[in-house]
């Protein structure tokens, strides 16, 4: 398979002792991701790096893009793909064996990430960490991943921004995760609905009892309107709530994983069809796309 | 027998039983004249544990408790078998524990069928825990440690950090050593589908070790899970952890020593797939994932002749149930007789365990678990050379023929001085040997200010008559 080729060029990233906090928070990343999924793909290009969830089945639909650059994160890195034209690496991975790898190096001196190619394509992750005596310890972790090859790269492509009916600015993180736990406990579905003038609505309804938990003066996010398309512009009364139903179990998936409060976080909805979240941190952004129950 | 136990101490003592949950369902409480000795083997015969309390460590031990000069030495300290789901719950939140209760209390006495644990809790709270039990015989390894060419002293907090590394569904890890540099890395076998593991791999520097000698390069493996439970114990008394080791196939033992107690686990290793023709012993090198372990299925062998392992007549040991450890009832009295053992007057070679070792097997000695006859003195360190005093008098083995069998009141008590069971006897006493007591244990909780006396009413109920014989064909004759 074509993909075994790109298995084998080379890929070496290095994240050193001065920048050990960067480690923490993709550790951070792939801390949310491993709550979402059970596979992800990760694609490497010369300057970013891509988690990728793609809308499976086997996902309930949901998928997923986060997008963060290479140089915030690593001291080196050198990646060659699989031709000049096409320079970009897709592998398949579970992100708990990433998780697990990188969790005990939080205290790490240095960690190195290569690709190798032993009994199957793997990524080496190496740490060194420090010890008592002046040799370092060194914990090697082999994550086997999958390469995927060029042909079906396309269906890994950026998901383009939904014509959404409503964007809002999500409330605190935490405040929200509390309120869909507890609701996760009554009900496998949850309506969110929200207006242009800051109001959010997280709903649940069952045979004997509905919940509703209501936020408000949380702000819409100005977006410009490229070409007077974006429904979100006039013509949309401030009051009247787009909403959409969606599985309650998703978005306590995508909340458990957020440890730590992004710079912006908000949600597009598309009256009953998807909602679209986007997690802004300082060197990552994270979109996730739950569509509506029918 | 009673003993006290203190508050600080509880939470050692929790670690302990919890350490020795990992290995088996149940354990031997083993009271002796030094202190109190808690012991178990896996029904495979590949691991081994066994956590000595001496004397000092409680806040009132006393091992005698009857007045009956005659049979003291018979009736006295019997070791007993408990199912440890019994016990866990009752030492179940260590930490919680060491804040609430204030001291623990266990006592035994032959007339009574149960043992009882009592916390004495904090605002006059007593919880009070009845265990039946079953009696059996003592139950120790053999394994000489001062033979082993390899030996590192580490603090437990390291092996935390190193195991930390791996993930907790890790079966089976490789502990890898050369005067360089020592390795520890999860372990695979052929057939792994390497696609969808992840394979783990921690360096550490000699000088990261206590003390570090290697006398033969190895690589030894051997599971995990059985020893996460001394690592976690290990950590609550805080004292350096020994390795002993030597080559794979070979056992690794795993050693706590303290004033106050004593701990170790021995683990089986694997064997290379090589060393399987050299061996003397065919069926103890089984295929990897092989239920017996080398090295230490020899339960039913207690031979001593260096023809100990060839003595090994069956390689696989049932399940382990009741007092019948691993002896098949099935088996053709030929086998039995082969492992027919003189009573090995080892009590001399309480002195020379060097001796013993040239003595005890061809090669250098294997660990071994085996059956031995009642021996009330029986000397704590489980991982030196065990003295067994002369059967004579500890022996309490009850000849039963068939017929005293149907009617166990009629077995009566007559000792025999050897032992020696035939097979024929042994092959008749197995169905009913297998004492299925029914392990009921009730807890007396009072939620007020009352304190329950320890005579309440304890619900337990043994259904074994006492008068029972107590023949185990476990024992290797």
């Amino acid at each position: 398979m074509s993909g075994q080729a790109q298995g084998r060029q080379c890929l070496c990233e290095r994240l050193g002792p001065a920048f050990s906090d960067k480690e923490k928070r993709k550790g951070g990343i792939i801390n949310t991701i491993v709550k979402l999924a059970k596979t992800c793909i990760l694609r490497l290009t010369v300057c970013k790096l891509y988690f990728i969830l793609s809308d499976k089945v086997a996902n309930g639909g949901a998928s997923m893009w986060c997008e963060l650059s290479q140089g915030n994160f690593f001291d080196e890195f050198q990646m060659e793909g699989v031709a000049a034209e096409h320079n970009e690496i897709y592998l398949e991975f579970v992100p708990e064996n990433l998780w697990r790898a990188l969790k005990t190096a939080q205290s790490a001196k240095a960690v190195k990430i290569k690709l190798t190619n032993k009994h199957c394509p793997c990524l080496r992750v190496a740490v060194e960490l420090p010890s008592l005596s002046s040799c370092s310890r060194i914990v090697t972790h082999d994550i086997p991943v999958g390469v995927i090859p060029r042909r079906m790269w396309n269906d890994f492509r950026e998901p383009s921004m939904p014509d959404f009916d409503v964007s809002i600015y999500l409330p605190v993180l935490k405040t929200m995760k509390s309120v869909v736990e507890r609701m996760k406990n009554l009900s496998n579905f949850i309506v969110i609905e929200a207006n242009l003038s800051g109001e959010m609505n997280l709903k649940i309804e069952t045979d004997l009892v509905s919940v509703t938990t209501h936020f408000k003066d949380l702000g819409n996010p100005p977006w410009a309107s490229e070409d007077g398309c974006q429904s979100s512009g006039q013509g949309r009364d401030l009051e009247s709530m787009a909403e959409a139903c969606i599985d309650i179990k998703k978005l306590q998936q995508l909340l458990a994983g957020q440890q730590v409060n992004p710079t912006k976080a908000l949600c597009n909805i598309v009256h009953k069809r998807i909602v679209h979240f986007i997690l802004l941190h300082e060197e990552v952004s994270l979109q996730y796309f739950i569509p509506a129950i029918a | 027998m009673k003993c006290v136990i203190g508050g600080a101490q509880l939470r050692v003592f929790g670690r302990a039983i919890h350490a020795i949950a990992r290995i088996s369902d149940e354990f031997w409480f083993d009271p002796l004249e030094k202190g109190l000795a808690l012991r178990s083997v896996n029904s495979s015969r590949s691991a081994y544990a066994c956590v000595f309390f001496s004397s000092m460590f409680f806040q009132h031990y006393c091992w005698t408790a009857g007045t009956q000069p005659c049979q003291k030495e018979k009736q006295l300290s019997l070791p007993c078998k408990l199912i440890i789901k019994s016990v866990l719950p009752v030492f179940r939140c260590v930490n919680v524990l060491e804040r609430n209760v204030e001291k623990c209390s266990i006592c035994s006495s032959p007339s009574e069928q149960h043992i009882t644990f009592q916390l004495l809790c904090r605002h006059g709270v007593v919880k009070t825990y009845n265990l039946t039990f079953q009696e059996c015989d003592p139950l120790q390894a053999v394994f000489a440690k001062h033979m082993c060419p390899n030996i590192l002293k580490v603090h437990s907090r390291l092996l935390a950090d190193v195991m930390i590394h791996f993930p907790s569904s890790q079966e089976e890890i490789t502990l890898s050593v050369t005067p360089m540099k020592v390795s520890f890395k999860s372990y695979t076998e052929e057939d792994t589908d390497f696609s969808r593991t992840m394979l783990t791999e921690i360096q550490l520097s000699p000088e990261e070790f206590d003390y570090f000698q290697v006398g033969v390069d190895s690589e030894v493996t051997f599971c995990l899970k059985e020893l996460r439970g001394l690592l976690a114990f290990s950590e609550a008394t805080s004292v350096p952890v020994c390795v002993h080791f030597d080559r794979s196939g070979r056992p690794i033992a795993f050693s706590i020593e303290d004033l106050l107690l004593e701990a170790s686990f021995i683990l089986a290793t694997l064997c290379e797939a090589e060393s399987e023709a050299a061996s003397p012993e065919p069926a103890c090198c089984p295929r990897p994932r092989d239920s017996s372990r080398p090295g230490m299925d020899k339960s039913d062998q207690s031979s001593t002749d260096g023809a100990s392992n060839a003595v090994t007549a069956t390689s696989k040991k049932p399940q382990q149930k009741g007092n019948t450890p691993s002896m098949d009832p099935a088996k053709p009295p030929s086998a039995l007789a082969k492992q027919e053992v003189k009573n090995i007057p080892r009590g001399s070679e309480r002195d020379e365990p060097g001796r013993a070792a040239a003595g005890e097997a061809t090669e250098a000695p294997q660990a071994q678990v085996r059956e031995l006859p009642t021996v009330p003195a029986l000397e704590p360190h489980s991982c030196c050379w065990a003295e067994h005093p002369t059967c004579t008098g500890g022996f309490r083995g009850i000849r039963v023929t068939a017929a005293q069998l149907e009617n166990p009141s009629t077995a009566g008590n007559t000792p025999v001085g050897q032992g020696g069971f035939t097979g024929k006897d042994l092959g008749v006493a197995k169905a009913s040997q297998i004492i299925n007591a029914q392990i009921l244990y009730h807890r007396i909780l009072t939620c007020t200010n009352i304190a329950f006396s320890s005579s309440t009413p304890c619900s337990s109920e043994l259904s074994l008559p006492r008068t029972r014989p107590l023949v185990t064909p476990s024992r290797a004759w």
